[in-house]
Formats: structure tokens, sequence, C-alpha cells
């Protein structure tokens, strides 16, 4: 009992004990939740509440003003708790979210991902990942997703607590800009150009596919060599000094690149120095255009203007052969006539009178008509002679034009009175065809300026003069003159204005062409109803030499030779006999092979003129035959040729820098270079 | 060692202002005095009413100490020390 009773007590006192420092602490304040006897429910005591509400209210702005999206999970993946920036990144309220399954919110394989994260938090895994969430509007939202398990008080897992930093913008622009790498890759890899980016010491960085092609490399074998090291010498001068450019934009330059098989490509390189931010040189880009087609084509163009200027000309041309033509014709009928009188009169009248009547002046006469038809065919012979088109040294401007004006002469004299004031100007460096070529187009187009018919009311004025170290051409007309809208365009080409059939529309843009490519320059004054001025402007040659000009030897008596004539035209075999037979032993055969069967049966001759182009045999093959056979008899040779002799013909007589006599020839000529080559 | 661990059992209510003072309180004297050999549960009454009930609490928070015997139970936010210590039994 006792004992009991003392137990009683004891628990008494206990709770006695209880109950003071259970008063003490709540008028010490330290208290803060109650048990409600009545309810058996646990009640805050309103100063506790108070704070609590506070703690809780200040979490809970920290959550809803925060630029992440935060929410948790239960155990079935519902949505226990959102904020509010959440609701708003995926476009609802939070009301509509709440309680619903996570997934709904997610695509289809960040979903299955998601589920797979819960089983991973369910073991008390952190996770950090990308996630695709699904918009209200069905918009895709990118998220980066931060997962910690929730853990009860037992430690179990409870839930998942979740936050997302919306990342969509950021994908969209690291989409964008792979989107754009892939662009330029593009442009970079389809291009037509080659491209090349160099660093600042020349070494190629990148080669796209294109430019690896034009060289015949692959773009692996060129990266870290020197550019230099794909170019001539020629093509790295050209590229050190276009690079030695501060400017931004370099004019673009003609060059060379060096294929891997030793050829020369010819191109356009249009370069560009790259800066950093600090302004410094760290490399150069380029962009190569292969212009070896372009070339040819322009080529192939030039000569076929060329052409059909001179198809133009060419009934003109035929009337000024046939008018000293007809000249020739009638004086040798004349003569003939004449001799047949004589042998059959009955006594012969051969004073000087009557020889210098009969005989002299219709000889001279023939003879100075045959001279123009010379000169006619040698300025036809400027229009076509060169077998290449680059320039071959110092020409004569004057010579030329007087050559064009010839030409052009049928064209010029029924619409205007021509004046020609030729200064005395050195030489320029051209390839005469293609100087020709523009000249005559010059003047062409002033005539064609004019209407047929009233020539003595215009004029076509041609003046040269040097200025500087410039020769300057003008042709000038007295035309309409060139409306100042069309002005700017007449260099283009295929821009023409006069009726189709009648000009190709390209002869000016070509002769613009050569003039720029001489290094010269074609320029256009017009004023309406006054006239036109069109303006060549050349440098002056840079190593001038005296031109070939028709040099007349003085006969010389010299010792008598043994000469062998080689020609296919009969004509010029008896024309060279009867020349050179008084004073010479001459043997004429028509082929090369007859000459080779002469010299290798013992003939041995003191000079050999042999006709340069031949059927058969050639003057090259005879000359190739003899120089292996009997060396002393080629060293004889000199060559005659027609003036338009071939590519090979060319190289042939350079290559050997044998003599050639050009036909038709002088008399007195041949005889004094026949008498050079015998002493 | 097992036989030598205090266990003790803390009643709060959420993150009241005197409920998160008597965590940190105990928490404090326990590594003082028993270092690592303590157990300590926490209970949120707000949460876990019933075993509130159980245990016969009827304000937080309160301190249990369950074992070694005999049991013992300090009201309030254990900021006096001494009486803390000397119902856990420590000198």
């Amino acid at each position: 009992m006792t004992v009991k009773r003392d137990a009683r007590n004891e628990e008494l006192v206990r709770l006695l004990f209880e109950a003071e420092s259970t008063i003490q602490a709540l008028l010490a304040g330290q208290i803060d939740a109650v048990v409600d006897p009545k309810s058996k429910t646990p009640v805050l005591l309103s100063k506790a509440q108070d704070a609590l509400r506070e703690s809780e209210e200040r979490y809970r702005r920290i959550v809803e003003t925060s630029n992440e999206g935060i929410w948790s999970i239960d155990l079935d993946s519902n949505i226990t708790f959102l904020n509010r920036p959440l609701a708003k990144m995926l476009g609802y309220t939070v009301e509509e979210m709440l309680g619903k399954p996570l997934q709904t919110f997610m695509s289809q394989s960040t979903g299955a991902r998601a589920a797979l994260r819960i089983d991973h938090s369910r073991e008390g895994g952190s996770d950090e990942s990308e996630a695709e969430f699904v918009r209200k509007d069905g918009g895709a939202l990118w998220g980066l997703l931060k997962t910690t398990p929730i853990l009860d008080v037992d430690g179990q897992y409870a839930g998942t607590l979740a936050m997302m930093t919306d990342r969509t913008r950021h994908r969209a622009a690291e989409e964008a800009l792979r989107n754009s790498q892939e662009q330029y890759r593009q442009i970079v890899e389809t291009t037509t150009d080659g491209i090349i980016k160099m660093d600042d010491r020349a070494r190629v960085v990148f080669v796209n596919r294109r430019f690896a092609e034009m060289l015949g490399y692959m773009p692996a074998e060129m990266i870290g060599e020197s550019i230099f090291t794909f170019m001539s010498a020629a093509g790295e001068a050209i590229a050190r000094g276009s690079m030695q450019s501060q400017l931004s934009v370099r004019p673009p330059v003609d060059t060379t690149f060096r294929h891997k098989d030793g050829r020369d490509i010819s191109v356009n390189v249009a370069s560009t120095q790259l800066v950093d931010d600090n302004g410094n040189r760290i490399g150069d880009l380029a962009f190569v255009r292969d212009i070896t087609e372009q070339k040819k084509l322009q080529s192939q163009l030039m000569v076929s203007d060329r052409m059909a200027s001179v198809g133009t000309l060419a009934a003109g041309v035929a009337h000024e052969i046939n008018n000293p033509l007809a000249a020739v014709i009638a004086n040798l009928d004349y003569m003939s006539d004449s001799l047949v009188n004589l042998c059959d009169g009955d006594k012969p009248r051969m004073s000087d009178a009557w020889f210098r009547e009969e005989m002299k002046s219709p000889l001279d006469d023939a003879r100075e008509a045959a001279q123009r038809v010379r000169f006619i065919v040698r300025d036809l012979k400027i229009f076509s002679r060169s077998p290449n088109e680059e320039p071959c040294g110092a020409v004569d401007v004057n010579a030329i034009m007087e050559s064009s004006l010839r030409m052009a002469w049928n064209e010029i004299r029924h619409r205007a009175r021509l004046t020609k004031q030729f200064g005395v100007v050195p030489g320029v460096d051209a390839n005469e065809a293609r100087l020709g070529q523009v000249f005559l187009n010059l003047v062409v187009n002033a005539a064609q300026a004019m209407p047929e018919g009233r020539a003595e009311h215009h004029e076509i004025r041609v003046t040269t003069r040097l200025e500087k170290a410039h020769v300057i051409v003008e042709v000038s007309d007295t035309g309409p003159g060139i409306p100042p809208e069309i002005l700017g365009r007449i260099f283009d080409a295929f821009f023409t204005t006069k009726d189709i059939g009648v000009g190709t529309g390209l002869g000016l843009a070509i002769c613009h062409r050569i003039v720029t490519d001489l290094h010269g320059e074609l320029t256009v004054q017009s004023e309406v109803g006054i006239g036109t001025t069109f303006r060549v402007s050349l440098p002056v040659a840079s190593d001038e030499q005296p031109l070939p000009v028709v040099t007349e030897i003085a006969p010389v008596i010299g010792r008598r030779g043994k000469i062998l004539v080689v020609d296919d035209e009969m004509l010029v075999l008896s024309s060279l006999h009867r020349v050179l037979s008084k004073e010479h032993d001459v043997t004429t055969v028509l082929k090369a092979k007859d000459a080779l069967a002469l010299c290798t049966s013992g003939k041995r001759f003191d000079l050999i003129l042999c006709d340069l182009m031949m059927p058969d045999m050639t003057g090259m093959d005879l000359h190739r035959e003899l120089t292996s056979l009997i060396p002393e008899q080629a060293a004889k040779m000199i060559f005659l040729t027609g003036g338009t002799f071939t590519a090979e013909g060319q190289r042939f007589l350079s290559e050997t820098s044998k003599e050639h006599v050009e036909k038709p020839f002088h008399p007195a000529n041949m005889r004094a270079i026949v008498q050079r080559h015998l002493r | 060692m097992t036989g030598s661990v205090i266990v003790l059992r803390l009643y709060v209510a959420g993150n009241a202002p005197n409920s998160v003072r008597a965590r940190a309180n105990v928490k404090e004297i326990c590594d003082e005095y028993f270092h690592a050999r303590y157990d300590l549960e926490v209970i949120d009454m707000l949460e876990h009413p019933r075993r509130a009930l159980d245990d016969r609490i009827i304000v937080t928070p309160t301190l249990l100490k369950l074992s070694p015997p005999p049991l013992g139970r300090v009201i309030g936010d254990l900021s006096d020390r001494k009486q803390v210590l000397l119902t856990l039994g420590a000198k």
C-alpha cells in the first residue's frame, strides 16, 4: 500500500512539477503550442502563430518572386505545390496545375526520363538535367531542372522538390547559332569560288573544297603550308604586294596559282585583312575565282569581233583593191598591144620618146597601182597577222592608225572629210592587231555616226600627240553626239544602238578591255548636236626600240654565188630567177623534197632561199632534215614568208633566229640581201 | 557503447520561435556534454499530433528523456541550461 501510495505520490509530485514548469514556461513566453484538452489537437499560441506566419510569409515571398519555377510532387508524382512563376512559364494558373500529374506538363521523352529520375530520387539522389515542357499553347519550353528528394521525419522518401530555370531563349539562340554556322558552312562548301583563310604569317588555316580542287590537292594537304607554296614566283610577288595593302577592302587582282601538276591557273583574287578586336592583324581571307575559261572566252571574243570588223570592211577593201588592179591590168594590156604592134609593124619605131610613151610610163603606172594593192594587203595583214594576243613590243601608233584609216576609207569618204593631225610620237607597248582593232572600231563608229551623202558638212578628225609619258590618240566626229543617259553604258558588253545585224555590241567593250590591258585608258566625251570624241591614252613603251621600217638597202656589186630557190608558187620562182640570175647561178625547185634531193646528191649552194610554208614538206621540215644531214647547208638557208604564218612558224623563226624576207619584196632589196649573205 | 547512449525526443511546433530556439539549445547542450553519444528525435507536433498525444504532451516545446531511466521532461525553450542538465542526469 505504502509503496503504491508512494508511487502515486511520486506521480502526483511529478505532475505538479510539470504543471509548475509549464506555467513558468508559459509565463516566460517559452511555449508555442498547447494541446486543446477537448479536441486533442495542437493549437498555436497567437504570438507563435504571428511569428510562424511571418516566417512563412518570408519564405513564400522568396519562392513566389524567384525567377525559377519551383514545385513539389508526392509519391504518385502529383503536384502538391507550385509557385506562380512556374505556372506563368507554362501559361497556366496555379490552380490548373495543382494536383495534376507532373507528366501532363512534359514532352513525351522528358516525361519518360522524369519517371526514371523520380526512381533515382526515391533512392535519395539529387539530379540536374535539361527537360522539355509543353506550354498550355502547345509551345515547347526548355528548362534546366534541379531535383531533390523530400524525406519525412523517418527519413522515408515522401516526394520530390524541383526547381527549373527557363532556358528556351538560350536554346533558341544556340540553335540559331548552329543553324547559321551550318548555313555558312554550306555557302563556303558549295560556292564556285575558292576560299582561303590564312594566319598572320600567310600559312593556310582553312581552305574550302573548291579551292583545293582548283589546284588538285586535298584540303588537308594544304593546311599549315605557306600560301606562297602554291604560287609561281610571279604569283607570289603579286600576292605579297596585295597583302601589304592595309586597306580593309583591297582591289581584286588577277594573278595565278600553281596547280599540283605544275600548270598555272589564272585567277582573280579578292582578299581582305582579318583583324582582332584590338585591330591587330591576325591574317587574311581570300576569295579566288578561276578565270581560265573567262580569259579564253575573252580572247576568242576579241578575235571574233576583229573578224567581224574586217568582214564589214571586206566589201570596201575589195573596192580599194579593184581600182588599182584595174589600172594594172589596163596598163599591161596597153603595153601588150604596143608590143604586138611593134612586132607586126613595118618598121620599128624605137626612139626614146616612143619607148617612154609606149613602155616606161604604162609600166610605171602599173607598178604604182600594184604598190597600192600591196599597201592594202599589208593593212589587212595587220588585222589577222598575230597568232597570239600578247603585246609584241613597241609599235608605231601613227602607222597603225594610217592602216586603220585606209581600211575604213570606204566607210568614211561618203560621210565626212578626214583631217589627220599626227604628231611625232614614240612607240607604245602593244599588239599591232589588237591596237588596230581598237582604232578601226573607233574610226568606223565615228563614220557611222554621220549620214551618208553630206561629206562636205561633216568631219572626222584624228589626232595623235605626246602628253607627258602617254601617247594620246583622239578620234572626233561631228555626228549627233551621245545622250548623257546612254554615255555611261557605251562600254558595256552587248550594249548597242545600232540595228540588229549591224553591230555586235561588243566593239567598244572589247576596245575598252584591250586598252585597259595595255595599262591605258579609253574615255569618251560627247555633246548632243556637236559630236563625240573618243580618247585613247597609252603609256610610252618602256624599252622603245626603233620600229622595223622597210629599209631599202643600196644594191651592192659582189661575187657570183650558187643560189637555190625553193617555193611552191611558180610565179615567185620565175620572178626571183629573173631578179637574181644576172648576178648569180640560180636553181629553182617547186618542192622542198627536190631541194633535199639536190643537196643529198652532193650539190652545194652558197645560199638557199626557201618558202617557209609549203604543202607536204615545209621549209621548216627541210631545215630540220638538212640540219641533221648536212648542217653546213642548213646554215645557208634564209626564209621567204607570206606574212601570215602559223604559231609554229613564228616559234621556229624566233628559236632558230633565222633571217626571213617578207613577200612581196623589192627586187633591189632582194639583191642586196643575197649579196650580204654571200660575203 | 549503446548502453551509455542517451535517447531524447523533442516536440516542437513547426518553426515557431520557441521551437527553433529549443532545437538549437538541445543540440548545443548535447554536443557539449554527450558528444556523439546521444540520439535526438525532433517531432513537429503540428504534423504528428497523434504521437504527441501518445507521449502525453500538452505544450511545445517539450523535451523527453527516454533512456537511461529515470524518465525526464523539460518544458520551454531549454534556455535554462542548469535545469536541462539536471533532468538529463548530467553533472
